[in-house]
């Protein structure tokens, strides 16, 4: 069925893809290790000889290691919550009956329809309100209680299991956080697994909230610190890719060591 | 039993507590806020002044907005279809057993976590007019590139190309998940009755996948509607109002000009505008009937 010549082709256009998709990513690299001459006599795509460390070690030097810190510990935190909050109420949603169950899961729902955008002004409003401008409890406050999305993920997950796994534990007497926690929870492994890996994704990428509910050196993020090495007279292209790779290397790390996960977080959404 | 269920229903909502006061609180407190701040003007050194229905009246007139809107709109037209076609070529390509396949699948993912402000500023650099990537391969063919960034005929095709290159791969997984779950048996079937493969594709693969379809473009145009990181680190709005897509409007509206009274209604109108183009899709999705095989 496939000719020499088709395979050919395909690989061709595979191999071609294959590195557009990475190529940014060779550029961070490579201009990361540049010195500013190295930078102006060679072409983007090849490595300066011999490589500096000059960039990282000046970017290194300054404040930013505080702010990869900020980073870390928003990551941290936002994950944390967001595991912890979303299964619970994943699992009440899924395994529990109460009244009001189905009225409230539907509102859940329906929240996920409200863009992000669209809530950044009133609240930012808010936090200005509780005096939480430019404070860690500002700038984690509206993510770290669980997503809607995670939420639903969650359910799905849960609702999933064999419904007589709870039955001989019940029929012992075990109360729910028993059930959750000996029974359940061992078998969600790989749906929190996925929920990290999404909410550590987006937590140490996020940009616009941090950006306007942040302004002292204290709650800065990197990715905020980075934007601002645009700003200013004389663009460093050496600074700025060597913060760059600073930010996308623990990311680039997850990916290898945790990419399962990241083909899970599609299968989890139920479209098969 | 009452006396059991009534515990039952204290341990469920002591469990969806926390997640609840965030929705209340952190979503739909927003919406609240964002439409009742849509009728009133405020500056925020001074108390809100109730204006009705004036910043509406002034949006109808305001060239810039509705300019704003047309380039969201152009954007969204750039990456979707682009990427959507591409996401489900790569899937049928890599939806086979070849050498190197999983390698593949994952270099053509990587790009979906890059950090969008990160990966903004190498692009912006790619785009160099001088010193960039891009036009520096073009030199070596003989061929001098425009400044894409500062040019307004290329800005928005370039930063809309960076969301294509970052959300492809990742399009591409649904379609892969998609493709395995068509049962082969149908593919068979459809070669004893001789269907060419053109025909498989259209009247096989491309119907099965449509609940996949609706789900990734929803999400996506959702995403697209929004766009801002790579924005604001690449063009700032630039050249001309160029790339001033809605989302950057509204940011500039309430945190350059504290308008925050209009900025909201700007939102109003963002809002809108993604609901109705995701029902617009739940029509265009669920008329199209999808064929029950279990």
């Amino acid at each position: 069925m496939t000719t020499p010549l088709r395979r050919t082709v395909l690989y061709a256009a595979l191999a071609a893809g294959a590195f557009v998709s990475v190529f940014p990513y060779l550029l961070v690299v490579l201009t990361a290790f540049k010195t500013r001459r190295q930078l102006s006599t060679t072409e983007p795509w090849l490595p300066g000889l011999p490589p500096s460390t000059a960039n990282l070690a000046e970017i290194l030097g300054g404040d930013f290691p505080r702010f990869l810190l900020n980073t870390v510990v928003m990551t941290a935190l936002l994950t944390l919550g967001q595991l912890v909050f979303t299964t619970f109420a994943a699992y009440a949603f899924a395994r529990l009956r109460f009244r009001g169950r189905d009225v409230l899961f539907w509102l859940y729902v329906a929240t996920m329809m409200v863009p992000s955008a669209v809530t950044v002004i009133p609240l930012f409003l808010i936090m200005r309100e509780l005096e939480a401008v430019n404070t860690w409890y500002g700038l984690l406050a509206p993510y770290i209680l669980g997503t809607p999305y995670g939420i639903f993920l969650m359910r799905q997950f849960f609702k999933s299991l064999p419904g007589g796994l709870e039955e001989a534990a019940r029929i012992d007497g075990a109360g729910p956080l028993t059930i959750l926690f000996r029974i359940l929870l061992p078998l969600c492994r790989p749906a929190i697994g996925t929920l990290a890996i999404i909410t550590v994704i987006s937590s140490w990428n996020s940009f616009l909230w941090p950006l306007i509910i942040t302004s002292g050196d204290e709650t800065k993020v990197v990715t905020v610190a980075i934007s601002a090495l645009k700003v200013g007279i004389g663009v460093d292209r050496g600074l700025m890719m060597a913060g760059g790779l600073i930010a996308l290397a623990p990311m680039v790390a997850i990916f290898i060591f945790f990419q399962k996960y990241i083909v899970r977080s599609v299968v989890l959404t139920g479209l098969k | 039993m009452t006396g059991r269920r009534r515990l039952g229903d204290w341990y469920a909502y002591l469990f969806i507590g926390p997640s609840l006061l965030g929705v209340v609180a952190f979503l739909l407190l927003p919406v609240v806020i964002v439409f009742a701040l849509s009728l009133f003007r405020w500056e925020l050194l001074s108390a809100p002044v109730f204006v009705g229905l004036d910043n509406y009246t002034r949006l109808a007139g305001d060239g810039e907005a509705w300019h704003s809107l047309w380039v969201t709109i152009l954007y969204v037209l750039l990456c979707i279809p682009l990427q959507t076609v591409l996401a489900l070529a790569l899937a049928l390509m890599l939806d086979r057993r070849i050498k190197g396949v999983r390698i593949l699948r994952s270099l053509f993912v990587i790009p979906w976590m890059a950090t969008p402000i990160v990966m903004g500023l190498v692009w912006d650099w790619i785009f160099d007019p001088r010193d960039g990537a891009l036009n520096r391969a073009l030199d070596l063919v003989g061929v001098t590139g425009p400044d894409w960034l500062s040019d307004p005929a290329w800005a928005l095709p370039a930063v809309a190309l960076v969301n294509v290159w970052q959300h492809t791969g990742y399009t591409m997984l649904f379609f892969l998940a998609g493709l395995q779950g068509i049962p082969k048996e149908l593919y068979d079937a459809s070669s004893t009755d001789g269907a060419t493969p053109a025909q498989r594709f259209w009247k096989i693969t491309l119907p099965l996948l449509n609940p996949t379809m609706f789900f990734v473009t929803v999400t996506n145009l959702i995403g697209a509607f929004q766009a801002f990181d790579t924005i604001f680190v690449m063009t700032d709005g630039g050249p001309g109002g160029g790339t001033d897509v809605i989302n950057f409007r509204i940011f500039g509206t309430a945190f350059r000009e504290f308008d925050f009274g209009y900025a909201s209604t700007l939102s109003m109108l963002l809002f809108a505008v993604i609901l109705l183009v995701t029902l617009a899709q739940v029509r265009f999705f669920g008329r199209r009937t999808t064929y029950d095989l279990s």
